[in-house]
């Protein structure tokens, strides 16, 4: 697989503020990258930097195999960014600024596709910018992002506005641009819409990513939701060292599993005579959480 | 990477073009206008030689080149020499902040609003956003060099010249665009809009002032300064070039050295520093007034400082006017002939005039930020806590008459203190007495703001019309014999010249009076109408 989006070790100082620290994970073709961190781990930090905008201090970034900083208005003929917090030229249509923006990119504009994406979002494009709620500037920049193609898509907090139903229309954008081939970078506080969208996952934290593979990957790093009943007692789970956080309830056992120690599990619960084993697969948001309470020491 | 620094500069430039005619072509009939008001009244009112020789006399002592600049062709004072006199600075002032403010909307500002950022995603170079908000300015100010030259040279009369015409476009044109670079280079150090245009205006106003200070004695001041610099052409009288190469190579170099520091910077990034803030509000920022305070804290500091200057500057110069009047003969008679008319006392109440005008800005800005906060969705976050509309009205309108009471006296105390300094024999009983009968105007000006704020909200830009039109008639009212039906419109005009007219209680109070009445019928509007944010 080619590799879309590189970043190689990328640190990035504000005065004496460590905003990045050493940030390493690439992107492939065809590939849904969810970005995820907590506020001020260094995400937009890390997508301006890849935009060109911000000056790497050291390590370096590469998309489509070019130089970020150096190569910006190349790069930038192949992808389309998505910022979380819009702003307009309040005097102008957002029909308008959405022309503009596909213009400047340089790529064909199939306009049938334009005014489908603006009935999909239920986007009025005959306003001006200044009368548009937060939701529908942000749909000036999606429709902007997806009315063309593009090789990358670099979307950072895109959904911040939307209402749950037009969030849908989105992850249905994303998912079309895949099928197409592109690749998508997508930083998102919303974790059902990156388990939902994407392949791989890359937290970050305080600057430095903490976790980084693909979702299936990172699933065997956490630990299983376990409920089992069984004939006999199973007193001796408390004592395995791969058990967390078990309760008895009504004679079924509820607790944690590492995932990685499932073969353990059934070849230590077998001889108890087991009634019901229920096991429900990590959510990323235990991932997420796990990584963020992790917090003792930092800030 | 250079190569690609302004990709799309075209597109771009095409793009400002389309979101900035309508302003552009609101500033250019204003700034047209403004010329012509000047070239018309002259060329009416001056048609007489002889008149226009008795002006140059009245013109030709420091207190009056203070305020206009130095006297220039005083031998043969024509139309051109008088109009180059009288209105340069004005004319410079007013082309410099446009292009201020011009240049600093379409640069730091956009950046702070994240439009530059979208922009820069796009596919187009480091410095194309940069470049087309450079080549704006650059037409804008070509467009009135030539307006302005043809506009005077069409309507003026025969001692404009074309050379002249043309000098005078030039050098408007040209304080435009050092100004524009002065801004750009701003916009580079500081990180927000707003902190660009405060860095320019104290610039321009730095420049004002070593101008007041130069051609009032130290004479190479005023040739530091960028308006003294552009002054010094004299079109109509001698028509130097150099001054305006000069400038035009200066601003090249501003030009140059923003553009670097903009290639190098981060987006977002200002090269000087900002402190970390306060973790906890204090006592009085959860006050009204203590938050609104807070708010206006910097704009307040920063216009008592510039009047503070302003009233030294002006003071500075009081000796001058005296030491013309124990010289020169002709003066003399003047003042023999008509012993009411005594050339410092006028010259004071003048200058009071002025400085309570400007000291009327700082009072309105203090109450229009209500209408700021509005417009920006942040009063709805207060009104919507346990604080009343008219609260909150009633604690900016306050803080507005203090302001206006505070900077009044504080610029009357340097104006006095600089004169004193100088040995001047003055009464400061006299010049209080002369100061404070201005406050009732100011108040007026503020009434007039708090109705427009519970009223019409949407106008609330015309109370500077107002200010603009009392200054207009402050300054040029004798100059152009304006009616005076017109000139009684301003609250200003109505005000006794202290000392050379009587204290006015009438006046007083009937104006204190009216400001009430205006106060009341504003807050009942802010009462009653939609907050919109």
């Amino acid at each position: 697989m080619t590799a879309v989006l590189e970043v190689n070790n990328v640190t990035k100082m504000f005065g004496k503020f460590q905003a990045l620290n050493g940030v390493k994970f690439k992107l492939n073709k065809g590939e849904v990258l969810g970005f995820i961190g907590p506020n001020g781990a260094g995400k937009s930090t890390t997508i301006r930097i890849l935009l060109g905008m911000l000056k790497a201090d050291f390590g370096n970034a590469k998309i489509f195999g070019k130089d970020v900083w150096t190569d910006a208005v190349d790069i930038h003929k192949r992808i389309a960014y998505v910022p979380g917090d819009v702003n307009l030229w309040p005097n102008l249509t957002g029909g308008e600024v959405i022309d503009l923006f596909l213009s400047m990119r340089g790529v064909k504009v199939n306009k049938q596709r334009k005014e489908n994406l603006m009935k999909r979002f239920e986007f009025d494009p005959t306003k001006k910018c200044r009368a548009y709620s937060k939701g529908n500037r942000q749909k000036v920049a999606l429709i902007s992002a997806f009315a063309a193609d593009a090789d990358l898509y670099i979307l950072d907090e895109p959904t911040s506005g939307l209402d749950p139903l037009q969030e849908r229309v989105f992850q249905e954008c994303v998912q079309e641009v895949k099928e197409k081939g592109a690749s998508v970078l997508l930083s998102s506080h919303i974790l059902s819409e990156v388990e939902r969208l994407c392949d791989q996952v890359a937290i970050i934290r305080q600057g430095s990513i903490v976790e980084a593979g693909s979702l299936e990957d990172l699933r065997h790093l956490t630990r299983i939701q376990i409920n089992l009943r069984t004939r006999e007692e199973a007193s001796k789970l408390v004592e395995q060292d791969w058990v967390h956080d078990l309760t008895y309830e009504n004679g079924t056992y509820i607790f944690q599993l590492d995932a990685d120690h499932m073969d353990d599990l059934i070849r230590f619960i077998q001889p108890h005579g087991v009634v019901k084993l229920e096991s429900a697969p990590a959510k990323l948001e235990d991932l997420f959480m796990r990584h963020y309470e992790t917090t003792e020491g930092g800030v | 990477m250079a190569m690609h620094a302004h990709a799309q500069t075209g597109r771009l430039f095409r793009f400002l073009l389309k979101k900035e005619w309508l302003k552009l072509t609101i500033w250019l009939i204003g700034s047209l206008f403004f010329v012509f008001i000047g070239v018309f009244a002259f060329t009416e009112v001056y048609g007489d030689a002889a008149e226009r020789q008795a002006m140059a006399i009245a013109m030709s002592n420091p207190a009056m080149e203070a305020l206009f600049g130095r006297a220039i062709g005083l031998d043969n004072y024509t139309v051109g020499a008088m109009y180059s006199h009288t209105m340069t600075v004005m004319a410079l002032s007013l082309f410099a902040l446009l292009s201020i403010l011009l240049v600093v909307r379409n640069t730091r500002a956009e950046e702070e609003d994240g439009i530059l950022e979208m922009l820069r995603a796009l596919p187009t170079g480091r410095l194309s956003h940069t470049i087309s908000a450079l080549l704006y300015l650059v037409l804008t100010n070509v467009l009135i060099t030539v307006l302005s030259t043809a506009l005077i040279f069409s309507i003026g009369d025969p001692s404009m010249t074309f050379e002249g015409a043309l000098l005078t476009g030039m050098i408007y044109g040209t304080a435009g665009l050092f100004f524009g670079a002065v801004a750009l280079l701003m916009a580079q150090l500081s990180s927000n809009g707003r902190g660009a245009m405060m860095l320019s205006f104290g610039i321009l106003g730095v420049s004002y002032m070593l101008r007041i200070i130069g051609d009032s004695g130290t004479e190479v001041l005023s040739w530091i300064s960028p308006l003294g610099l552009l002054y010094g052409t004299e079109p109509f009288v001698n028509n130097y070039w150099w001054p305006v190469l000069v400038a035009l190579g200066i601003t090249a170099l501003i030009v140059i050295l923003a553009l670097y520091l903009q290639h190098r910077r981060d987006i977002g990034a200002g090269l000087l520093p900002e402190k970390a803030g306060k973790r906890h509000a204090s006592a009085l920022l959860k006050t009204t007034i203590g938050f609104a305070l807070r708010l206006l804290k910097t704009p307040l500091i920063v216009w008592l400082i510039a009047l503070l200057m302003l009233g030294v500057s002006y003071g500075s110069v009081i000796n001058d006017v005296e030491g013309m009047l124990a010289n020169n003969e002709i003066i003399e008679q003047i003042i023999m002939s008509n012993p009411d008319l005594n050339i410092v006392d006028q010259f004071i109440s003048m200058i009071i005039g002025v400085l309570s005008i400007a000291a009327t800005i700082p009072a309105l800005q203090a109450l229009l930020r209500l209408k700021g906060e509005e417009k920006k969705n942040r009063t709805e976050k207060i009104i919507t806590g346990n604080r009343s509309r008219i609260k909150i009205l009633g604690v900016f309108l306050g803080i507005s008459l203090v302001t206006s009471i505070v900077m009044q006296l504080a610029q009357l105390v340097a104006f006095g203190g600089a004169m004193l300094a100088m040995d001047a024999d003055l009464s400061f009983g006299s010049l209080f007495e002369s100061g404070i009968a201005y406050l009732p105007a100011m108040w007026v000006m503020i009434g007039g703001a708090v109705v427009l704020i519970g009223w019409l909200p949407k106008f609330t830009g015309l109370i500077w019309a107002y200010l603009g039109f009392a200054f207009t008639v402050l300054y040029f009212a004798d100059l152009f014999d304006m009616p005076e039906w017109l000139t009684g419109i301003s609250p200003y005009y109505h005000i006794p010249e202290i000392p050379t007219d009587e204290w006015s209680w009438t006046v007083t109070l009937l104006s204190t009076g009216l400001a009430i009445v205006l106060a009341i019928v504003g807050l009942i509007g802010y009462q009653r109408r939609d907050i919109n944010g």
